[in-house]
């Protein structure tokens, strides 16, 4: 097909052209309309509609991992942090205490299952 | 342990000095300067920049004594009111020419925009109707 | 063609609004089927924006006239790569591919999150259709890439400074930052609207976030870099409004990048970071309702466009509803733990945002100078120059400080006496530096001397990081990899002390000379010596090249050429400067050529030096690497996640 034609005139049949579009147009548009629609063409009926997020005892577990990673990350770092000597021995001492208080404390929250 | 944090305070003031400072400069220092167009220049005078449209002959030539001369009209052609510039200094930026945009700066008195600076717009690529 | 196109985009819309009502109403009843509906939705209308981009660019390549679009931004001479550049080179164009980059964005984030975060990401989907809803709604109803015309011979052409590959590049680099701000903007607007508020958002988006602020930072590297050596006034960045909707959403960001580790380590700050997401999302809009409205004089535009006032609209919504959604929620976001210290690397962290969120704001306050102005006094007053280099010095220097400072402090707290130790090296180290500096006449610009010795401090602090973890781990590849952000994160520091560097260098420390040089005159300039070998004319089919000739010696010793192009299609003329870099020295000699009289070789000439100024270009390049390593998918990491998030596997 000519590159610099600067119009149409001289492709194929504009009216063919045309039809070609129309007809891919359409089954673009076919497809879109079954793609959107597909979760409820695959399950017509659904005994559980809901969205499957985490229930309420699991977000509290999620949120006390959450804090035993925090509680251990936090300690590895000031263990790091000691051991290439950014934190001195005294303010290790005064910082390292609290951080394994609260990663012992969520490390015991976890293994014994809340009320 | 003290009920508040001396560290929230600490960090209060530097907040407070930051302010202090931006305050401080835009009072005492200013330096903004009118950005008029023709038709707003009547009465004013003193070191402003000029919005307009070049028209006219481009007279003469920047490094030259005289100068380099022409006219400024309000860039959305409200009014006819022209404004004479004699521009001194490096050539005009290459798109400098009649009919173009152009932010002229310098001193304005008696009715004539010494010229000290130029800047021309690129011809404008975000309008929605082509140029 | 061009009504595939149009219905291309009209069924992006349709689907963004299905997306936006149906994927709301999925969130809010917390229903599955339609949830996953608008999820697919949102995906299609990223494939249907992929057709009309399609469509857009064939006509592009293919010089189609009787799209008006392609007729006002290209010609028959153009060379492929260029036609296709067009593409963002208009209105109509950009915003195709801004909404092109928005759909890709979203589908992409959702999908990725879809199982680790459900509740989160059935909101999320309304957000970004809703986005995606007023773009796609701008290019349907207000700005259409597709209107059609009898098709005239020859289009109108692209301006010449701009056909060149940084020009190419530097528009979808940009978008790629600043609709990639949307992504940690959807999530964080969808962990309020689904009570989500912990860092999971943060978590998830965290990536995006990076390497959409690593695309803005580089995207406006190469714009300056442009300017550098195509525009050519002698500089990189003129505080233009334009330059400035860039710089605004990426310090914003920058403050943002920084602050969300406090919430990650602390549980604090979770209001600041909800308003920071929203501010650096707004500034995007913000900027680009900037750079198209014409509502402030710059040197990309002056006339005033219709698009402005819909843009406008937008982001005054869209600030209500995140201000709305952030008071709504806001006793969700009370902090975990309180600031004990102003001598921690949280305090450390809230100043750095201090600092960046005040220039930024500087900024933005400049930029509306003129608006404000125009609207309480009846008069237009710009702000010039002086302004925003004062605050960049004022607010930029100290932050320079602390990025040496802060990664050198613990959390929670640091004694000053332990501080003094670990900077002892450092300090030392730029005491040396800023005496051989002054010893080698860096003594004339104080900012500049300032700037230096701080470099040097924390180039110092960097190594000194490096050097004691490298010799704790056993090797720096372990170092790197266990902890990719933060090393990563020490090399953007380092790109930033060359950019730093290079700034100080090529203003502070820059000397400039204008000459008038008749044929065999000499001048002279910081050691250099230039003499008029007189002016050459050459023709060829496009263009008529006009040069003067200068025969350099002194630190270095050949020829230097500038002078302008005039072109014939499109008949616009540019103006060509003379570039040499000297790396041995690290500086550039500068010549511009305003005035050549071919026949009397008279010339009038401006030269300039410019110390250092390379190191920004370079710090580019350390820039996009750092940011790499910071990015760098993490195995380890991402199996914890999906176990801790995901523990049953869903279809």
């Amino acid at each position: 097909m000519p590159a610099s034609s600067g119009g149409s005139s001289r492709d194929l049949h504009p009216l063919r052209r045309r039809s070609a579009v129309i007809v891919v147009g359409l089954l673009l548009a076919a497809a879109v309309v079954v793609l959107v629609a597909m979760p409820f063409l695959r399950e017509p009926v659904v005994a559980d509609d809901r969205l499957d997020a985490p229930t309420d005892a699991e977000e509290q577990r999620l949120a006390l991992v959450e804090a035993r990673d925090r509680a251990l990350g936090a300690l590895k770092e000031l263990e790091f942090d000691h051991r290439t000597g950014k934190v001195d021995d005294a303010d290790y001492r005064e910082l390292v205490g609290p951080l394994r208080q609260a990663a012992a404390a969520a490390l015991r929250a976890l293994d014994s299952p809340q009320e | 342990m003290p009920t508040r944090s001396p560290a929230r305070l600490v960090v209060a003031l530097a907040v407070a000095g930051v302010l202090a400072i931006f305050l401080v400069y835009t009072a005492i220092a200013g330096h903004s300067i009118p950005t008029l167009t023709p038709s707003q220049i009547q009465g004013k005078s003193g070191k402003l920049s000029i919005v307009g449209t070049v028209v006219g002959k481009l007279d003469g030539d920047s490094h030259g004594a005289s100068g380099l001369r022409f006219q400024l009209v309000d860039p959305q052609g409200h009014s006819a009111k022209r404004v004479d510039v004699v521009y001194h200094g490096a050539a005009p930026p290459p798109l400098f020419r009649v009919g173009r945009s152009v932010v002229v700066s310098g001193r304005y008195a008696d009715g004539r925009l010494q010229g000290t600076d130029i800047v021309t717009k690129c011809p404008s690529k975000y309008t929605s109707a082509p140029s | 063609m061009a009504d595939l196109g149009r219905a291309a985009l009209v069924v992006t819309f349709g689907l963004a609004v299905y997306a936006l009502v149906a994927g709301g109403i999925a969130a809010r009843r917390n229903e599955r089927r339609l949830a996953a509906s608008a999820r697919n939705a949102l995906y299609c209308s990223f494939a249907s924006t992929l057709i009309a981009a399609a469509v857009l660019a064939t006509a592009l390549v293919r010089h189609d006239f009787t799209f008006t679009y392609v007729a006002a931004h290209t010609n028959r001479h153009l060379p492929v790569a260029y036609a296709l550049s067009a593409f963002w080179g208009g209105q109509e164009g950009s915003l195709l591919l801004w909404l092109l980059v928005l759909t890709g964005y979203g589908a992409l984030a959702v999908a990725m999150n879809r199982r680790l975060l459900r509740d989160l990401t059935a909101w999320v989907v309304p957000v970004f259709a809703g986005i995606a809803t007023f773009f796609s709604f701008v290019l349907v109803a207000v700005a259409s890439p597709f209107d059609t015309q009898t098709a005239p011979f020859d289009g109108a052409g692209l301006t010449p400074s701009l056909q060149n590959p940084y020009m190419v590049a530097h528009p979808p680099m940009l978008y790629l930052g600043y609709v990639g701000l949307s992504v940690p903007f959807a999530f964080a607007a969808g962990a309020l609207l689904s009570g989500r508020t912990d860092e999971r958002w943060i978590v998830a988006t965290r990536r995006w976030t990076l390497a959409a602020w690593a695309f803005l930072g580089f995207g406006q590297l190469l714009g300056a870099h442009w300017a550098y050596v195509e525009v050519g006034w002698g500089g990189y960045y003129a505080w233009d409004p334009v330059e400035n909707a860039a710089l605004m959403p990426w310090l914003a960001a920058t403050a943002f990048l920084h602050s969300v580790m406090v919430q990650e380590r602390k549980g604090m700050l979770k209001v600041w970071n909800m308003v920071l997401v929203a501010l650096a999302f707004e500034l995007s809009v913000f900027g680009t309702f900037l750079t198209r409205s014409g509502v402030v004089n710059s040197i990309h535009s002056f006339s005033k466009s219709s698009i402005g006032p819909w843009f406008l609209a937008f982001v005054v919504i869209s600030s209500i509803f995140s201000l709305a959604l952030i008071t709504w929620r806001l006793p969700l976001l009370k902090a975990k733990t309180k600031l004990e210290s102003a001598l921690s690397r949280e305090a450390a962290f809230l100043y750095n945002n201090l600092l960046l969120v005040a220039l930024c704001l500087t900024i933005l306050w400049g930029v509306l100078f003129p608006i404000v102005t125009q609207l309480f006094k009846g008069e237009t007053r710009t702000i010039g120059r002086p302004y925003y280099d004062f605050f960049l010095r004022t607010f930029g220097l100290p932050l320079l400080l602390l990025m040496g400072i802060g990664p050198l402090i613990a959390w929670r707290k640091t004694s000053l006496r332990g501080l003094a130790r670990t900077l002892t090296w450092p300090i030392v180290a730029a005491a040396v530096t800023g005496v051989a500096l002054v010893a080698a006449g860096a003594g004339s610009s104080s900012p500049g001397l300032i700037a230096y010795t701080f470099s040097a401090f924390v180039l110092a602090t960097i190594v000194v990081e490096l050097v004691r973890g490298t010799r704790a781990t056993g090797s720096l590849w372990t170092l790197v990899s266990r902890n990719r952000r933060r090393y990563g994160g020490y090399v953007v520091h380092a790109a930033v002390v060359l950019l730093a560097i290079g700034i100080a260098g090529s203003s502070a420390y820059s000397s400039s000379v204008e000459r008038r040089l008749a044929l065999g005159q000499s001048m002279t300039l910081a050691g250099y010596t230039l003499t008029n070998r007189g002016v050459t004319v050459d023709p060829k089919p496009n263009v008529t090249e006009t040069r003067a000739h200068l025969d350099v010696t002194g630190p270095w010793s050949g020829t230097i050429s500038s002078g302008d192009n005039q072109y014939v299609n499109p008949p616009e003329p540019s103006r060509e400067v003379g570039i040499k870099t000297d790396w041995l020295r690290g500086e550039d000699l500068y010549v511009i050529v305003d005035e050549a009289h071919p026949k009397t070789g008279l010339i009038f000439v401006q030269v300039l030096v410019k110390p250092l100024i390379n190191l920004i270009w370079i710090a580019g390049i350390v820039f996009l690497f750092g940011a790499a390593v910071a990015l760098w998918p993490d195995a380890r990491e991402q199996r914890r996640l999906v176990a801790r998030l995901a523990p049953a596997a869903s279809a």
